[in-house]
């Protein structure tokens, strides 16, 4: 099980695509922090601010949430398709016969590649936002606060959402059409069930993934009012822990053991 | 490559073995035993159930029933695999950004296999020099030895090669040729597919022949090509009527194949070459439709595979030139290359020489089974 869980973190090292999703989460995370610091637009362009409040400065320390909404469910998408697209599935069976044990050692390689874009994410928040928060006279200790609520539910977020990832590539084996998959569920289908559900019966979803994420991270403020009614942090990682391994369960036990021709 | 204690060849068991697709049964009820110590050729026409075979043989496909083991296990049931059978199923598994070296440590990692065997396979199959560019911009030949670099990776005992010798070019398959047939002698197992039968013919102890997912023959090749088929002269002369009517005299079948082309069926060079002397028959042309495994083959599959019709022109009177159990369809598949006569082979009578007087019913040419020495005066 280790020996494959190296091997399948040796192949998202050797392939551009794992760097593409890092550097894309890196990016977004950057946006991220800027976001937090924009007061408003002025005369003369964007104008700035130091986050105050204890809400705001979560947003702050989880800047990288949007980038675990994002690019960790393509990241487990590509751990699985790009073996199907590029054939290699062959021989990670050949490699490992049992097929349980690769699905283990991918959903532990895509788990820590996760983790390591969020300890990234984290990384962009403090190079970035620290200095420019000491500029603007803010408050650095009542940042360094909330990185305790906030930042473990981060990981946990991405690690769980490139599980996420894995069970959907697991199901639909094609590259392009997970991906499109991930994209468009989570800022297409996801906010419109949202907000279907909430006008037409009242009733709030907030066990989607995105809101059970933001939940996990400390209460994050996922934008158009919801925020206040967010799982508790407990409960959303429960969610969130069954859209994660989930979709694998169900993959594994249809298309991942199907045959190879 | 020395086989280790752990890599020496296991017998390769094949079990009414049976796989359905839905409604296509792409297998049925195959039975048959690889050796260790020799190749053994699978061949079969597109379709016949080769891949499927050897993709159930190593865990990949689930077979509807029946079982495929190695030393009476399944491949998923081994433990560490890799050290105990290699295959290359396909040149086309590879990650094209990525480099070959990191292709091989990848399965090492995967296969338990310590990282100095990369080095030793990729010098191997000369592949050494290559080691830190991406697959993405090999050939396919180099991918092909790349994939047979990475099966050689765990040392093992049985190899499992499908369609090995595609993409290479002839100094690849002669180097492969080589390398197989070492391998075996080293003891280990070598089950291969190809549909190069020419370049098999070369490589293989035994062969292994399905069409139509079921089996049609197994065994030594020599003693299988002894039994299904049988050799052939192709005589070009102006004196066709003349020779037929001497063979048939003699109970030996013959048959037209142009005006002035007679194949007598049954016969070697040694044995009819002295009655074409001794009768003073005007020869332009002998030489040897000898059989060999394409004729096997094709005999096996007979009209499996491709259309049963021929267009008119490509049609001869006395039926496909590789006899009647060749396919219609194939025109030069059937055709054996012919030998060159051997040295011995008299010279062309001068035209102008008087016919000789027919030869007399008793005298009979000689038949397969008899010796030269033994013709008739």
């Amino acid at each position: 099980m280790i020996r494959v869980a190296r091997a399948e973190l040796l192949k998202l090292r050797t392939t551009p695509g794992p760097w593409v999703v890092l550097g894309v989460a890196v990016a977004l995370t950057a946006l991220g922090v800027l976001t937090s610091f924009v007061n408003g637009n002025g005369h003369h362009g964007p104008t700035f601010r130091a986050p105050q409040t204890e809400a705001d400065l979560r947003n702050l320390v989880g800047s990288g949430y949007q980038a675990a909404l994002l690019m960790a469910p393509i990241l487990g998408v590509l751990c699985i398709t790009a073996e199907y697209r590029h054939k290699v599935i062959t021989t990670t069976l050949l490699n490992t016969p049992r097929r349980e044990v690769v699905l283990l050692g991918k959903g532990v390689a895509a788990v820590l590649w996760a983790v390591l874009m969020g300890i990234a994410s984290v990384v962009v928040v403090a190079a970035m936002g620290l200095p420019w928060l000491s500029a603007l006279h803010g408050s650095v200790s009542a940042l360094l606060h909330q990185v305790a609520p906030v930042v473990p539910g981060l990981f946990a977020d991405f690690a769980l959402l490139a599980l996420f990832g894995l069970g959907i590539g697991i199901l639909v084996r094609n590259q392009v059409a997970g991906v499109l998959l991930t994209i468009g569920g989570t800022f297409l289908l996801e906010p419109l069930i949202y907000a279907l559900f909430s006008h037409l019966l009242h009733i709030r979803l907030n066990w989607l993934p995105s809101l059970a994420a933001a939940s996990v991270a400390g209460g994050l403020n996922p934008g158009n009012g919801v925020g206040r009614y967010l799982l508790t942090w407990w409960a959303g990682a429960l969610v969130l822990l069954a859209w994660g391994v989930g979709p694998a369960i169900i993959g594994y036990f249809t298309t991942f053991r199907r045959d190879v021709t | 490559m020395t086989a280790t204690p752990a890599a020496r060849g296991l017998p390769v068991e094949i079990r009414g073995l049976t796989k359905n697709f839905g409604r296509v049964r792409a297998v049925q009820g195959l039975d048959f035993t690889v050796q260790p110590g020799r190749v053994t050729g699978f061949l079969g026409p597109n379709g016949a159930g080769k891949t499927t075979t050897l993709r159930m043989l190593l865990g990949l496909v689930s077979p509807t029933s029946g079982s495929a083991t190695i030393a009476g296990r399944r491949y998923r049931d081994l433990h560490l695999p890799l050290h105990q059978v290699g295959a290359v199923l396909e040149a086309t598994s590879f990650h094209p950004s990525r480099r070959a070296r990191s292709h091989l440590k990848m399965i090492a990692l995967a296969g338990g296999i310590d990282f100095s065997r990369i080095d030793t396979v990729l010098e191997l199959v000369g592949l050494s020099a290559d080691a830190k560019r991406k697959v993405g911009a090999f050939s396919m030949g180099m991918r092909q030895r790349l994939e047979l670099a990475g099966a050689l990776l765990g040392d093992p005992g049985v190899l499992v090669l499908d369609e090995p010798s595609n993409g290479l070019d002839p100094q690849g398959m002669a180097w492969l040729r080589e390398f197989l047939r070492h391998l075996a002698r080293e003891g280990r197992t070598v089950l291969v597919s190809s549909h190069l039968l020419a370049e098999m013919s070369q490589t293989v102890d035994d062969v292994v022949i399905v069409a139509q997912g079921q089996l049609r023959a197994q065994g030594p090749l020599t003693s299988l090509i002894g039994n299904t088929t049988q050799s052939a002269m192709r005589v070009r002369t102006p004196e066709g009527d003349r020779l037929q009517a001497l063979v048939h005299s003699a109970g030996v079948r013959s048959r037209r194949e142009a005006a002035d082309v007679v194949v007598v069926e049954g016969v070697t060079p040694e044995n009819l070459g002295p009655i074409l002397a001794r009768y003073q028959i005007v020869t332009y042309e002998l030489s040897h439709q000898g059989s060999n495994l394409e004729d096997l083959f094709l005999s096996l599959t007979a009209g499996l595979g491709y259309g049963a019709t021929v267009p008119p022109d490509a049609r001869t009177p006395q039926g496909p030139p590789g006899g009647p159990g060749a396919p219609v369809g194939q025109p030069a598949a059937a055709a054996t290359p012919s030998t060159p006569a051997p040295a011995t082979m008299p010279a062309p009578a001068p035209a102008p020489a008087p016919q000789p007087p027919a030869a007399p019913p008793s005298a009979r040419p000689p038949t397969p089974e008899q010796p030269p020495g033994a013709a008739p005066s």
